[in-house]
């Protein structure tokens, strides 16, 4: 399929993970290509961001729908050239190129997945008493925030078997393709982490201002620092 | 009256035991792409990452010299860069100085630790000139700095959000660790190359060169903080340091 045919229908040959297609786009950098990635990337992720948000208020949602796609491209972005230079010297000899589009396309896959969740989500906060401080501490916030880890979850381990397969395509070997999706994975979610805590509220507060970054808690330091306070307060608090 | 029995015949001393993947690897050179100079920096880069056998092959070769600048050329031009990212979390004169104090102090750590490896080289029965080994630990500077410069936007992103130097201290350390772990694979691969009959040298020269280069980041102190002087006032080994930095009494 050459770039200047490429249709919508790639989506589905994307998410089927159908090898002969697949390991040929990761050879070609068509603009096309790659705006069909980033465009699933923004509609899917920024769709599920929207209905994530949208429990808080329309303007979280809109707020959201912008992040959620945001962390995907900057993750992607802060970390292709480690990525990079870690897959030849994990046995992978790939391009900087191919090292790109694999990850876009895996992002893309994860994205589709997200959005075709949006309806569902938004089905769910329809269904969910409105936000208030009391609606916080019901069940039905706890299902809500359980969903959509179970959602995130998913699309990402989905995407990530897509992007296993594809490795053992460019690569021919299973162990040298897990070993450097391994890489990958642990260098995308340290990152991602962090950028998830800039960027946060996704849910937003019932008695906090809706804004696009939480501008009174900027400086308290990073995701980890957060996670390491969190860990000794409860470890100092032991009797 | 029985015949005095012989002593059952000694077997023949084994063959000191060399670990399966020592000398697993094909003869340097073997492959014509190999044998292909390395014209410029750029492809000192790519090669290092892709095609490390190709290095330790032109290193051996005469005009070696061209290869080890490139490479040094490398390593300086990629810790400047990484530099400019650790100076970033406190600016001000960081900006110049950490880029000078981690450029610096890689280099004379390997300066340092390079009579030592040698050395080693030579107790280990490995056949290798000095130049060669020089040129190996440029091998090994040029791999570490490249990646660092991979980690530097993650390294730019939690400068932009943390105002706690342990933490910074710790995510440089993080990622210098790894990024040496690949810069000391490669300069055992070529090790292997040099015919060494054990790897105990090696691995001894290896503890001694991660120790010269954390007690190098507590020598050249501050990287990432801020200080009236250049360079500190107070000796300090580095572990003391560290405790210091923690708040650990």
């Amino acid at each position: 399929m050459t770039a200047s045919t490429f249709k919508l229908s790639e989506i589905g040959v994307l998410l089927r993970g159908e090898p002969a297609a697949v390991r040929s786009w990761a050879d070609d950098l068509s603009g096309r290509r790659v705006a069909l990635h980033l465009g699933v990337i923004i509609a899917g992720a920024g769709g599920y961001g929207a209905a994530m948000g949208w429990w808080r208020a329309p303007e979280q949602a809109l707020l959201v729908a912008i992040k959620f796609p945001l962390i995907i491209l900057l993750t992607t972005g802060g970390n292709v050239l480690l990525n990079a230079m870690l897959a030849p010297l994990l046995g992978l000899n790939l391009t900087f190129r191919q090292t790109l589009l694999a990850q876009l396309m895996s992002c893309a896959v994860t994205a589709a997945i997200l959005g075709a969740f949006a309806p569902i989500s938004a089905f769910l906060v329809w269904n969910t008493p409105a936000i208030s401080p009391e609606a916080m501490h019901s069940v039905a916030y706890s299902v809500m925030k359980l969903a959509h880890v179970a959602v995130i979850a998913f699309a990402g381990s989905a995407g990530n078997a897509r992007l296993l397969q594809l490795l053992v395509q460019l690569g021919g070997r299973r162990a040298v393709a897990g070993r450097v999706l391994f890489a990958w994975l642990a260098g995308n979610l340290f990152l991602g982490s962090q950028l998830c805590w800039m960027l946060r509220p996704f849910i937003g507060a019932p008695n906090l201002p809706v804004e696009f970054i939480r501008s009174h808690l900027a400086p308290q330091g990073n995701f980890y620092e957060n996670v390491f306070r969190t860990v000794t307060g409860l470890l100092s608090d032991q009797p | 009256m029985n015949e005095p029995t012989n002593p059952p015949p000694v077997p023949p001393a084994a063959p000191p035991v060399i670990p399966a993947d020592f000398n697993r690897h094909s003869q340097l050179g073997d492959d014509p792409a190999e044998r292909v100079p390395i014209p410029n920096f750029i492809a000192a880069v790519e090669c290092v990452l892709r095609h490390p056998r190709r290095v330790m092959y032109q290193l051996r070769e005469p005009g070696a010299g061209r290869l080890i600048a490139a490479l040094l050329f490398v390593t300086v031009t990629c810790s400047v860069t990484y530099g400019l990212v650790a100076g970033s979390f406190s600016a001000g004169s960081q900006w110049w100085a950490a880029p000078v104090k981690i450029t610096g102090g890689l280099l004379v750590s390997a300066l340092i630790c390079l009579p030592s490896l040698y050395i080693f080289a030579g107790l280990s029965g490995a056949r290798v000139r000095l130049v060669e080994l020089f040129g190996l630990v440029a091998g090994l500077l040029a791999l570490m700095t490249v990646l660092l410069v991979g980690f530097a936007p993650v390294a730019w992103i939690f400068s932009q959000s943390t105002e706690s130097v342990a933490w910074m201290g710790f995510l440089h350390l993080m990622f210098w660790f790894i990024a040496t772990a690949f810069g000391l694979r490669f300069l055992h691969t070529g090790f292997a190359h040099a015919r060494a009959k054990s790897n105990a040298g090696f691995l001894v020269w290896t503890v001694i060169f991660l120790l010269v280069m954390v007690q190098m980041t507590t020598a050249l102190r501050p990287i990432i903080g801020k200080a009236d002087t250049f360079l500190p006032l107070q000796k300090q080994f580095f572990l003391m340091h560290w405790a210091d930095c923690m708040g650990v009494k």
